[in-house]
């Protein structure tokens, strides 16, 4: 799974720590999701893309990749 | 109260703590330590609440994980334990017969019982979940 937060950031000139406490999660998190460590939930993933004005389809584009959470 | 205020404030009261029971430990004082550990549970409770501290979800699923291991890994260590302290004991060995380690049986009693236990709250705590998530019965 990737990811365009960081483009939709850059776009609304918002930092990770702006938009973890918009979307009420850490900064860290934030961060995880970017770089494509941690795999948000849907709700989360929803409430992004809301964020955005996007669709989940376009800030997040499945590519085929094994769950990233899952990875031990 | 921001969340490094609050890690700070976690840290100052397991300090406090410590050295409460440290201080107890060592004047034989088990009244101070129980004292020093209900203070730091009420203090950080009370911290807690005043900080309003969401778990976010990526440390929710790093918190599950963590569990999860541990259980893998304490689980069939105890168990393991338990029958190497149990088997001498019920083995007929000669060093054993005297009484001698007599004490290793009773570890392994104790080893025994904690095994039950811990796997007794993951069946009661998976039951749950199961239950609260959707699971258990009446699928069609």
């Amino acid at each position: 799974m990737k990811n365009k937060i960081k483009i939709y950031r850059a776009m609304q000139n918002l930092t990770q720590d702006q938009l973890a406490e918009k979307i009420g999660v850490s900064r860290q998190t934030v961060n995880a999701i970017e770089s494509n460590k941690y795999l948000p939930s849907l709700g989360l993933a929803l409430k992004v893309a809301k964020l955005f004005k996007a669709s989940v389809e376009d800030v997040f584009v499945y590519d085929g990749n094994k769950d990233e959470n899952n990875n031990s | 109260m921001n969340r490094k205020r609050y890690k700070q404030l976690r840290i100052a009261v397991a300090l406090f703590v410590s050295v409460i029971v440290s201080l107890a430990v060592t004047n034989h004082s088990y009244l101070l330590s129980l004292i020093g550990v209900l203070t730091g549970m009420v203090f950080m409770a009370l911290v807690r609440s005043k900080a309003q501290i969401k778990v976010d979800e990526r440390e929710a699923t790093i918190q599950e994980k963590a569990a999860r291991m541990t259980y893998a890994i304490f689980a069939p260590t105890i168990g393991i334990g338990t029958f190497i302290l149990l088997i001498p004991s019920y083995g007929g060995l000669s060093v054993f017969a005297n009484g001698e380690f007599a004490y290793l049986e009773s570890l392994g009693m104790v080893f025994a019982y904690l095994t039950l236990f811990l796997i007794a709250i993951y069946a009661i705590s998976y039951h749950f979940f199961n239950r609260k998530f959707g699971g258990g019965g009446n699928e069609e």
